[in-house]
């Protein structure tokens, strides 16, 4: 019955949109209460749908012709459903959240119109059946992204923080629009028979055709759709971005790093995973970009001293995560999308609640500077508790939510190594977990304990604000343990929905999986995740909370060069912005600026001046006297009167 | 009678005078009169075939021939009338406003 309606997922938010842009100024509270509602109306359907499929393990399969060969349609299978149900769920409770937290400003209309509008695309992004129509809600996040980062486009630094997301993006989906051509090329190459309501570049027609296609073209296809995930997902070297995507709203950071565009990439990844496998090399390249991610954001994580920025390297680092949990499923197969997921899902939740805490700080003290925090708690009781929940998660603290995704990429890394694929991953991952649950907590303790170190306000935040932290606290926490069994098998089973045959598909990657070989990992694996994450919160306990023992400048001086390196961001700004952005893109720009004035532009006017050079010289023929027209009208006329004669005589001309 | 021929040869005298003053000659009424001298030699080897084929349409379109030269003329010289009031010439080489 549900399923019916499946279009309305993505149709009441943009209705919301529309209305909302239109009517909002008009309306208390911007207008907010309809994007609120589409989203929450959007929830309902997706649970409904959720109770329809699930137990028979059905998918939802809906299309219709658009043109050529291409096709517009609804895909709901395992993998976008749990997709559909978090990203409504979560924007749900973050749209409710800005009903507080945006009060006053001038621009809410504007801003529920944009959010609405952000997540019908993430939400069209995902149910999707083919990579078309998947890559226009692709850029549609971006656009909205663009919009909502640059929200307080008064604001210079926002504005350029806009740009720089729109840009940096836009790179990786140059890539992954060359990756679809590339497939489509090679699609049409196969001169594939269709079989009725079946297009190309539909997503089934993709796995089916996945074993005709020569393998390096696959793994084009894989590494050029990977940068658009590395793009979109805030993966080294493209994750510039992110942090800067702060700009925003706090709102808009939530729902960047949580529900919508940071987890495109994942999906997408994840949504291609056959493709990916049947290219060994491209899955390894994603492998050890992600794991290389989580552990280099991580450090930078360490150091920061902007509230919202420590997260946004913790957002980075735990995409690192997902995407290594998707690229070591070398060793582990579809399992290993499960995983991932379910880490996806896990975050959502948790960096949702993260962000919106912080957002509740921010919105009571006035300032983004931990350096000016310290002691919160003592005013923001329900703040602080909902945020140590979401901590304790990101820290991977025993049996909650992140304990339980975290722990399992870990491990799958571990399993990754043992079974001959490389160790990189596995330690970047161990080390990235430490770093996590250090820098998440010298977070927490940084705001929460201590003494205040400045003068500002307090007061606790309206009940419309805290009402979506409690309750993201406890999906934060208790989420994971009831549904992770069930869950890594029924997203890890997704593709056999599709016929997809994992056998055959490592034959061409030319690797194989041993199915149900799992490697007994020692038990010293097994919980060293445990003890990295409880060690990594203890660790943080003794420098920054009230039992501090030791103090941070025993460790580093502001000499530290390494401490230096980290909070100059590994100089990116320089590299990137300074030099490649400003030195290297500007320089080509003004020597293509050159080539076009004097190369292009000069011939043209050159043949233009020659032209009309010789067009003035020849009119002089035109003298405008009667007479001398005459002339040469009689002159031909005898001219050819001689000729006529002469032929008529038979004299060969 | 008189041969055709020295018709046809008197035609072509005039019209190859009428053209070489046409050609040379820079005064206005000189060149009209270079015109009808034109005009009239072909009317003369008009009437000249007409009256040799038996046929009367030459003389008929003769007749026609000398009432447009007639008009023509008539154009001629008022818009000549015109130009020597503007100019004070007819000289036709120091009429040049709209050249290049």
């Amino acid at each position: 019955m549900y399923q019916d309606y499946a279009y309305l997922i993505v149709g009441l938010p943009i209705l919301a949109f529309v209305l909302t842009i239109f009517l909002g100024w008009h309306l208390p509270k911007g207008g907010g209460f309809f994007t609120v509602l589409a989203t929450f109306a959007g929830f309902i359907l997706s649970f409904g749908i959720f109770n329809e499929i699930y137990p028979n393990d059905e998918i939802v399969h809906q299309s219709m012709h658009w043109f050529a060969n291409f096709n517009a349609g609804i895909l709901i299978d395992p993998l976008a459903i749990v997709m559909l149900l978090m990203v409504t769920f979560v924007c749900t409770m973050i749209h409710t959240y800005a009903l507080g937290y945006m009060e006053g400003d001038p621009g809410m209309a504007r801003y529920f119109a944009e959010a609405g509008l952000f997540t019908a695309a993430m939400l069209g992004l995902v149910f999707s059946d083919n990579l078309l129509q998947l890559f226009i809600f692709w850029e549609l996040v971006g656009l909205c992204s663009y919009l909502l980062i640059g929200f307080w486009y008064r604001k210079p630094s926002a504005a350029s923080a806009a740009k720089k997301a729109f840009l940096v993006t836009r790179v990786g989906d140059v890539m992954f629009l060359a990756g679809i051509v590339l497939l489509y090329t090679n699609m049409v190459k196969l001169n594939l028979t269709l079989p009725d309501g079946a297009y190309l570049l539909q997503f089934q027609t993709i796995y089916d055709s996945l074993t005709l296609i020569p393998p390096d073209q696959l793994t084009w296809i894989a590494v050029l759709l990977f940068g658009g995930a590395v793009g979109k997902s805030g993966q080294f070297p493209l994750h510039v971005w992110l942090p800067d995507a702060m700009e925003g709203p706090t709102t808009v950071s939530a729902m960047i790093h949580a529900a919508t565009m940071v987890t495109a990439g994942v999906y997408l990844v994840a949504r291609m995973f056959p493709l990916f496998y049947a290219a060994p090399n491209a899955l390894m390249v994603v492998a050890y970009v992600g794991a290389f991610t989580a552990l280099f954001a991580a450090t930078m994580g360490l150091v920061m001293f902007d509230i919202k920025r420590v997260l946004a390297y913790s957002t980075v680092s735990q995409l690192g995560y997902m995407m290594a949990g998707l690229g070591i499923g070398a060793a582990m197969g579809a399992f290993s999308v499960g995983v991932s997921m379910f880490h996806l899902i896990g975050h959502s939740f948790f960096k949702a609640l993260l962000f919106l805490c912080a957002g509740s700080v921010i919105h009571a003290v006035g300032t983004n500077d931990l350096r000016e925090m310290g002691g919160v708690l003592k005013h923001m009781k329900w703040t602080g508790l909902t945020m140590l929940a979401g901590s304790l998660t990101l820290a991977g603290f025993p049996y909650t939510t992140g304990f339980f995704s975290k722990d399992e990429i870990i491990v799958t890394a571990y399993e990754h190594g043992a079974m001959g694929f490389g160790w990189l991953p596995y330690i970047f991952a161990i080390g990235a977990a430490l770093l996590t649950a250090i820098y998440t907590f010298r977070l927490w303790f940084l705001v929460f304990d201590g003494e205040p170190r400045s003068d500002y306000h307090k007061h606790e935040s309206p009940w419309i604000m805290l009402g979506p932290l409690v309750i993201l606290a406890i999906f934060a926490l208790f989420m994971g343990m009831p549904s992770q069994e069930g869950f890594y098998h029924y997203v890890g089973n997704n593709f056999d929905h599709f016929g997809v045959d994992f056998e055959e598909l490592a034959v061409i990657g030319g690797h194989h999986v041993e199915h149900g070989a799992h490697i007994s990992e020692p038990f010293i694996i097994k919980i060293l995740p445990i003890i990295i994450g409880v060690g990594g919160i203890i660790v943080a306990a003794l420098f920054y909370s009230r039992w501090k023992r030791f103090d941070p400048g025993m460790v580093t001086s502001e000499r530290d060069p390494l401490r230096k390196i980290l909070l100059k961001r590994y100089y990116q700004n320089e590299i990137y912005t300074l030099w490649f952005a400003e030195k290297v893109v500007y320089g080509i720009a003004l020597l293509s600026n050159m080539i076009d004035l004097k190369i292009i532009d000069g011939t043209v006017n050159k043949i233009s001046a020659i032209s009309v050079g010789f067009g003035g010289t020849l009119r002089k023929l035109q003298t405008g006297v009667i007479q001398n027209y005459l002339t040469a009208i009689v002159l031909g006329l005898a001219v050819l009167l001689i000729l006529i004669e002469l032929a008529s005589l038979g004299v060969a001309i | 009678m008189i041969p055709l021929v020295l018709y046809v040869l008197l035609a072509s005298t005039m019209f190859t005078i009428g053209l070489y003053g046409l050609l040379t000659q820079r005064n206005g009424i000189k060149l009209m009169m270079c015109v009808e001298i034109l005009l009239n030699s072909a009317n003369i080897n008009l009437v000249a075939f007409s009256a040799y084929l038996p046929n009367v349409n030459g003389q008929v379109f003769a007749l026609f021939s000398i009432a447009l030269a007639a008009a023509e003329a008539g154009v001629g010289f008022a818009i000549l009338i015109t130009l020597y009031r503007l100019y004070g010439t007819i000289e036709l080489d120091n009429i040049n406003a709209l050249r290049w």
